[in-house]
C-alpha cells in the first residue's frame, strides 16, 4: 500500500475511550444513532450572561470554573476505561493534547481574583494535576494545535512507537468549554444564536461547542498477534495552509493537500468519513466538495451538530466514536442537518458499516492546519 | 539513540526592547505591512526563521511554556466584550502561524509542544524523530505583566531557531538523545527552556539529563 509523504508505517490502535456530553463512547454512539443532540443554548459567559449560544457540556457541569476545576472529576469515568499500566514511565510514554487546557481556570481567577484558580491555568499545570491525578509517571510530552491537536498526538506516539522508544504510548486528550473559548468564537461570530448544521447549504453558519475527553492506546504491529477488535491506523498525514487565520485557500488546495497522500494509501479500499464539519459555511463547502473530488463513493458524516466542536480533543474524540460505529456495525448520520447539502456525498441518516473497508477521519483548525487518518481493522 | 546536526542557528533576546522597537528594528524579515497586529513573540520567531527560511517540506517543531502572553492577558482584559483578533492571536502556536501566514508559507509537517519541565527534551525528541530532510526547531517566550506577578508568564523575552540535518556538511554542532533507564530515578531530571536558550548563545556544551530517562548531548564542532 503506498504511503503519504512523511506518514509512519501502520500502528495498531488497541484501545480506545471518550467522554461527551452524551457519556461514553458506547452511550454516546447509541444517542448519536438515535438522532439525540447534546448542544443546548446557555448564556455565553456563564454567571455573567451575554447571548445564548449551544454548548454540550458534560451533566452537571457548569461554564464557569471551579477550584480545583469542576471536569477534573469527570475525568475519572474515561480513566478507569485506560488499560492499567505504568503510564509515563520511561517505556510507557503519555502524549497529551488539548486547545484551551486550563485556560478557564486563568478566565476565573481575572474575573474573581481568587488565587486558588492559577493552580490550574496554564498549560503544564493543567496537565501536572491530570498526571497527578492518574497516577502518571514524568513521561508526558504536552502538544498544542487547536483543533488538530489530537492527530499529533497519534502521529508522535506512533513515530515513538517505530523508533524502539516504546512499547505501548497512551495518547489523551481533554477539552472544556468556558466563557473564555466561547467569547472568543461568539466574538468571531461563529458561535452565534444558531444551532450548527454540518455540510447544509444554508445563508448563515453556525457552530456548537462541547466537552470532549478522549483517549488511545497504541502499540507496534508486530508487538503481539492481531486481536479481535483492535484496528490500525493506516496512514496519517498533516498539511497546514498558513494562508489566513480563520480561512482556507479558496480553491480548497489546502484540504487537498493533506487528503491526496491518504487517496493514494487508501486505493481501492471501499470508505465512509468522518469529516470536520464544525457547522461554518465556506470551510465546510470546500471540506465536502473535496472529498467528494477525492473520494466520490465515500458517504460523509460529522457528528458535530450533536456534539458541538469539542476543540483540541475532537481528532480523538471522534476516532473513539468511529470505532464504536466499526464494533457496533452503523455509523451515525449527521445530526442536525438536512438537504440541501453542499454535496451528495453527505450523508444524514445512520448506515451500515458492511459495505465498507475502513474509515477516514479528518480535522481542521485555525490557521489552515489539516490532519487525516485512515482506519482499518487489524 | 536519535541525533542530528545543527547546520544553523539564530537567536534573538531583545532585553527589555518593548514591542515598538522590536518591530521597528526587525521589520525588513517581513513582508511589508505584515508587522502591524504580530506580538512581540511573533517578530522575534520571524527575525531567528528569516535566514533559515522554511520550505513545505521541511518539519517545523516549535517550543514555548507560555506562548502568546501578552495577547492572553489583554484578551482576558478585554471581556465581557471580548476581542476576536486577541482570541485568536493568544491561542497556541499563533506565533509560528503569524511568521508562516505572513509569508504565505505553508508547512506540511508542523508540532507545537509546550509544558515546562520536560518540554525542551520532548520537542528535541520530535525535531529528532522526523523523517524530513530538514527540521526547523524553534521556541521563545515574551515577558508577561500582570500574568507575570502571578507567576503564570515569562519573566524574560528571547527566541531562537535551530535548522537540524543528517547531513553533516557545514555542521556548527549536534544534538543528541539518548534513552537511559539510569536516569528513570531522576524525577527532578529536566531542561528547561530558558537554560537551553542560554547554552544556544554562550555555544555552551551540554549533556545532562532533560526529562526521566532521556540524556540529551548539545555539543559544537
Amino acid at each position: 500500500m503506498p504511503s503519504a509523504p512523511f506518514s509512519p508505517p501502520p500502528i495498531r490502535l488497541t484501545a480506545t475511550g471518550c467522554l461527551t456530553a452524551l457519556g461514553d463512547a458506547a452511550s454516546t454512539h447509541a444517542a448519536l444513532l438515535s438522532h439525540q443532540r447534546a448542544l443546548q443554548l446557555h448564556p455565553v459567559l456563564g454567571r455573567d450572561g451575554g447571548d445564548s449560544v449551544p454548548l454540550a457540556l458534560l451533566p452537571q457541569r457548569s461554564l464557569d470554573e471551579t477550584a480545583p476545576p469542576n471536569w477534573l472529576a469527570h475525568l475519572d469515568t474515561l480513566g478507569a476505561q485506560i488499560p492499567a499500566a505504568d503510564w509515563g514511565s520511561s517505556r510507557l510514554p503519555v502524549f497529551v493534547t488539548s486547545s484551551n487546557f486550563g485556560v478557564g481556570s486563568l478566565y476565573a481567577f481575572q474575573r474573581t481574583r481568587d488565587p486558588a484558580h492559577l493552580a490550574s491555568g496554564t498549560p503544564f499545570a493543567s496537565v501536572d494535576r491530570i498526571r497527578q491525578h492518574f497516577g502518571w509517571g514524568a513521561n508526558v510530552s504536552i502538544l498544542s494545535h487547536a483543533c488538530v491537536s489530537a492527530h499529533l498526538g497519534l502521529l508522535l506516539a506512533t513515530r515513538t512507537l517505530h523508533a524502539g522508544l516504546a512499547d505501548r504510548a497512551l495518547v489523551f486528550t481533554f477539552d472544556f468549554v468556558s466563557p473564555f473559548v466561547a467569547g472568543g468564537f461568539h466574538a468571531l461570530k461563529i458561535l452565534n444564536s444558531g444551532f450548527p448544521a454540518p455540510y447544509a447549504a444554508r445563508d448563515t453558519g453556525s457552530i456548537g461547542l462541547g466537552d470532549g475527553a478522549a483517549f488511545a492506546v497504541l502499540e507496534h504491529p508486530d508487538a503481539s498477534p492481531s486481536a479481535p477488535n483492535t484496528f490500525l491506523l493506516h496512514a496519517q498525514s498533516l498539511y497546514n495552509e498558513m494562508h489566513h487565520f480563520t480561512a482556507n485557500r479558496a480553491d480548497g488546495s489546502g484540504f487537498a493537500a493533506c487528503l491526496e497522500p491518504v487517496a493514494a494509501a487508501a486505493r481501492d479500499q471501499r470508505l465512509w468519513i468522518k469529516g470536520h464539519g464544525t457547522g461554518t459555511l465556506e470551510a465546510g463547502r470546500l471540506e465536502a466538495e473535496t472529498l467528494a473530488h477525492l473520494f466520490p463513493a465515500a458517504p460523509l458524516v460529522s457528528w458535530k451538530g450533536s456534539l458541538g466542536h469539542t476543540l483540541g480533543s475532537c481528532g480523538l474524540v471522534e476516532l473513539a466514536l468511529a470505532v464504536e460505529s466499526l464494533r457496533d456495525g452503523r455509523v451515525p448520520g449527521t445530526i442536525g442537518s438536512e438537504p440541501p447539502f453542499f454535496r451528495d456525498n453527505v450523508a444524514a441518516e445512520p448506515f451500515s458499516t458492511a459495505a465498507f473497508d475502513a474509515v477516514l477521519l479528518t480535522s481542521n483548525a485555525f490557521g489552515g492546519a489539516h490532519a487525516a487518518t485512515l482506519l482499518n481493522p487489524d | 539513540m536519535l541525533h542530528r546536526h545543527i547546520v544553523a542557528l539564530r537567536t534573538d533576546a531583545p532585553g527589555a526592547e518593548d514591542l515598538a522597537a522590536t518591530r521597528e528594528r526587525l521589520r525588513d524579515a517581513f513582508p511589508r505591512n505584515a508587522t502591524r497586529r504580530m506580538t512581540q513573540l511573533g517578530l522575534l520567531l520571524g527575525g531567528v526563521l528569516h535566514d533559515l527560511a522554511p520550505t513545505e517540506n521541511d518539519t517545523v517543531v516549535y517550543a514555548s511554556v507560555y506562548g502568546e502572553t501578552r495577547a492572553l492577558e489583554d484578551y482576558l482584559t478585554s471581556f465581557p466584550t471580548p476581542s476576536p483578533t486577541l482570541f485568536q492571536t493568544s491561542i497556541h502556536p499563533s506565533g509560528i502561524q503569524q511568521v508562516l501566514i505572513a509569508r504565505q508559507q505553508p508547512i506540511r509537517q508542523f508540532f507545537p509542544h509546550t509544558g515546562q519541565r520536560h518540554l525542551l527534551a520532548h520537542a528535541v525528541q520530535s525535531a529528532l524523530l522526523s523523517p524530513s530532510p530538514r527540521t526547523l526547531l524553534c521556541g521563545g517566550e515574551e515577558r508577561g505583566t500582570w500574568l507575570l506577578e502571578h507567576d503564570a508568564a515569562s519573566g524574560d523575552t528571547f527566541a531562537f531557531a535551530l535548522a537540524l540535518s543528517s547531513d553533516s556538511a557545514n555542521a556548527l554542532g549536534s544534538l543528541r538523545l539518548e534513552q537511559t533507564t539510569a536516569a528513570e530515578s531522576a524525577l527532578e531530571a529536566e531542561l528547561r527552556l530558558p537554560r537551553f536558550f542560554s547554552a544556544l548563545v554562550q555555544r555552551e556544551p551540554l549533556s545532562l539529563p532533560a526529562a526521566p530517562g532521556l540524556i540529551l548531548t548539545l555539543s559544537w564542532n
